[in-house]
């Protein structure tokens, strides 16, 4: 088997269901592992690729609900979509608020779960992406030197180059290399994609 | 009289009893010397009446007794008038002061009686949500792998892979075979009858069952009556299931005479074809003008404004489960008949002997 690009994980306790899930989502080409319990789930390696999880909320164990929080908090969240047997309207609102992508009461149109996957793997490689340029801003930023780094910092809050100067005590001069020296190892174009940058990395 | 009417069928000696009782009172207040608060005996006669009569009834009673008392300080010549004053007026006050708060304890009673039969349908109304959801878990699972594996089959063929949709429509079948099953599970509980089945008279069973709702009887002003057939042959069935039919085709009676002027209840017993063995509930109600009968003893089915529309449906499903009919017939000139049928031994056997 190829390794496949992304994956769909199944939490089910009924094995009746799985099976149905593994053949309806096979059958659409996603690849799809199941699983019997949480900790099952939790046991098992994950590929590092864009990913979710339908999850169900009656399980033996830990429950679905309960798991989805825990997901939410962790440094991962992987998408969750949550499917019931018996939910109601405090439950599905806990989901959603908890940032599930989509509650579906069973049973459901196979379209609607369709739908909430193609949502729920867009949004893991969205955050993906987002996570992998974060790292490499971060790596960029990590090569910047300490006065060149003081420099950006009062930049991007539109300081001009001769308050810089006066700010950190220097000449002009030096602040003018240091700055085109930490745009250049940014990779920045221009001062507006800086400033952009400064605010993914929270400074 | 209206007031009396269901008293005189139900305890005929009563009200001559609460006279005497009164006579002697008076008489004894108005003829001796004594000086002392003769009257305020007639406080049992109060007590008395408020067991056994509605609120104008004991209000009547009272103000008789009152009467009476006024009326004997009139009559009685010797003795110390102040001390008269005081006895009639102690006795006056008694009295008043007793059907006061006799029957403000009767309103107490009656209001928790009726809180206690709200919090009893409360929890069967509960007790049935929570089965229906737990039923509807059951039988979601399978339900939903079904619509699942369908559309995986359509999806397989579309793309042209017969095997997996055969793999697919294999599955459906299996969980349709699996939901079929829960619920052949389902009826199994509730059809538990067959083992605790015993041989019974028919008419002891009556007689036993009806002081349950003699109560309600009374309350209904209602009179409950019993004609029942001598001879008849035993029956096999599970008694707490029989009194429980028993039980509510008379009250669905008691209920439909409630407001009616003629509050006639009366349940039969009496041989049909051979081998069987009938109980009926007839009442001099409103009759089934305007009812479903087709759908008369479905689940949910009510005529009752409050009704859950349970009864008639768990009695036929008791009955039939006892291999005998339910049915209902118009009563000439006014009416229902509820009657049900049960499978009997030989007449006159005192058992299963053969």
């Amino acid at each position: 088997m190829n390794e496949p690009e992304q994956i769909v994980f199944v939490i089910d306790d009924d094995p009746a269901m799985r099976e149905a899930l593994d053949s309806l989502l096979r059958s659409v080409g996603l690849d799809i592992r199941c699983f019997g319990s949480v900790a099952e789930f939790l046991g098992a390696p994950r590929p590092d690729i864009p990913s979710c999880l339908v999850l169900d909320v009656r399980l033996p164990g830990k429950s679905g609900m309960d798991f989805q929080k825990e997901l939410a908090l962790s440094d991962a969240p992987l998408p969750v979509i949550i499917m019931t047997g018996h939910g109601d309207i405090a439950m599905s609102v806990q989901a959603m608020k908890t940032g599930a992508v989509d509650f579906l009461p069973k049973p459901f149109r196979e379209q609607d779960l369709l739908d909430a996957i193609a949502a729920a793997l867009d949004k893991d490689r969205l955050r993906r992406a987002q996570a992998a340029e974060l790292a490499i801003l971060r790596e960029r930023l990590a090569t910047l030197s300490d006065g060149e780094r003081s420099v950006v910092v009062l930049v991007v809050q539109g300081r001009l180059n001769k308050q810089v100067a006066g700010d950190l005590g220097v000449s002009e001069i030096t602040v003018k290399v240091r700055r085109a020296r930490a745009m250049r190892k940014m990779q920045a174009g221009s001062l507006a994609e800086l400033i952009k940058m400064a605010g993914k990395l929270g400074i | 009289m209206p007031l009396l009417g269901p008293l005189l069928r139900r305890r005929p000696l009563l009200p001559a009893l609460l006279v005497l009782l009164a006579a002697a009172i008076f008489l004894a207040d108005t003829i001796t010397n004594l000086e002392i608060a003769v009257a305020v005996f007639y406080v049992a006669v109060v007590l008395i009446a408020v067991r056994y009569l509605d609120r104008r009834g004991v209000a009547i009673v009272a103000a008789a007794c009152m009467a009476l008392t006024v009326l004997s300080f009139f009559l009685t010549r010797a003795g110390s008038m102040p001390a008269g004053v005081v006895n009639c007026a102690i006795s006056l006050v008694a009295i008043a002061v007793t059907a006061y708060l006799a029957l403000r304890t009767a309103a107490a009673e009656a209001s928790a009686r009726e809180a206690q039969a709200q919090l009893a349908h409360i929890t069967r109304v509960t007790m049935l949500g929570e089965l229906t959801a737990s039923i509807a878990h059951e039988l979601n699972q399978p339900l939903a792998a079904i619509v699942l594996n369908g559309n995986a089959a359509q999806r397989w063929l579309a793309g042209g892979n017969r095997d997996e949709a055969g793999k697919a429509a294999e599955r459906i079948v299996r969980d349709a075979e699996r939901a079929s099953e829960l619920i052949k599970r389902l009826r199994g509980l509730t059809r538990k009858a067959a083992g605790k089945a015993i041989w019974l008279d028919v008419n002891k069973t009556v007689t036993e069952t009806l002081p349950l709702v003699q109560n309600e009887a009374g309350r209904n002003h209602a009179a409950l009556r019993t004609e029942l057939a001598s001879g008849l042959p035993q029956i096999q069935v599970d008694p707490v299931q029989i009194q429980q039919v028993i039980l509510n085709l008379t009250l669905n009676a008691l209920e439909a005479v409630k407001d009616e002027s003629v509050r006639d209840v009366t349940v039969q017993t009496s041989l049909g074809k051979p081998g069987e063995v009938i109980i009926a509930v007839r009442d001099s109600g409103r009759g089934l003008d305007g009812v479903q009968m087709d759908h008369l003893f479905d689940a949910f089915y009510t005529t009752k404004p409050d009704g859950m529309g349970m009864g008639l449906a768990i009695s036929r499903s008791i009955v039939e489960s006892h291999g005998g009919r339910i049915w209902a017939e118009p009563v000439v000139p006014r009416g229902a008949a509820f009657r049900f049928s049960l499978p009997a031994g030989r007449t006159g056997s005192r058992g299963p002997d053969r």
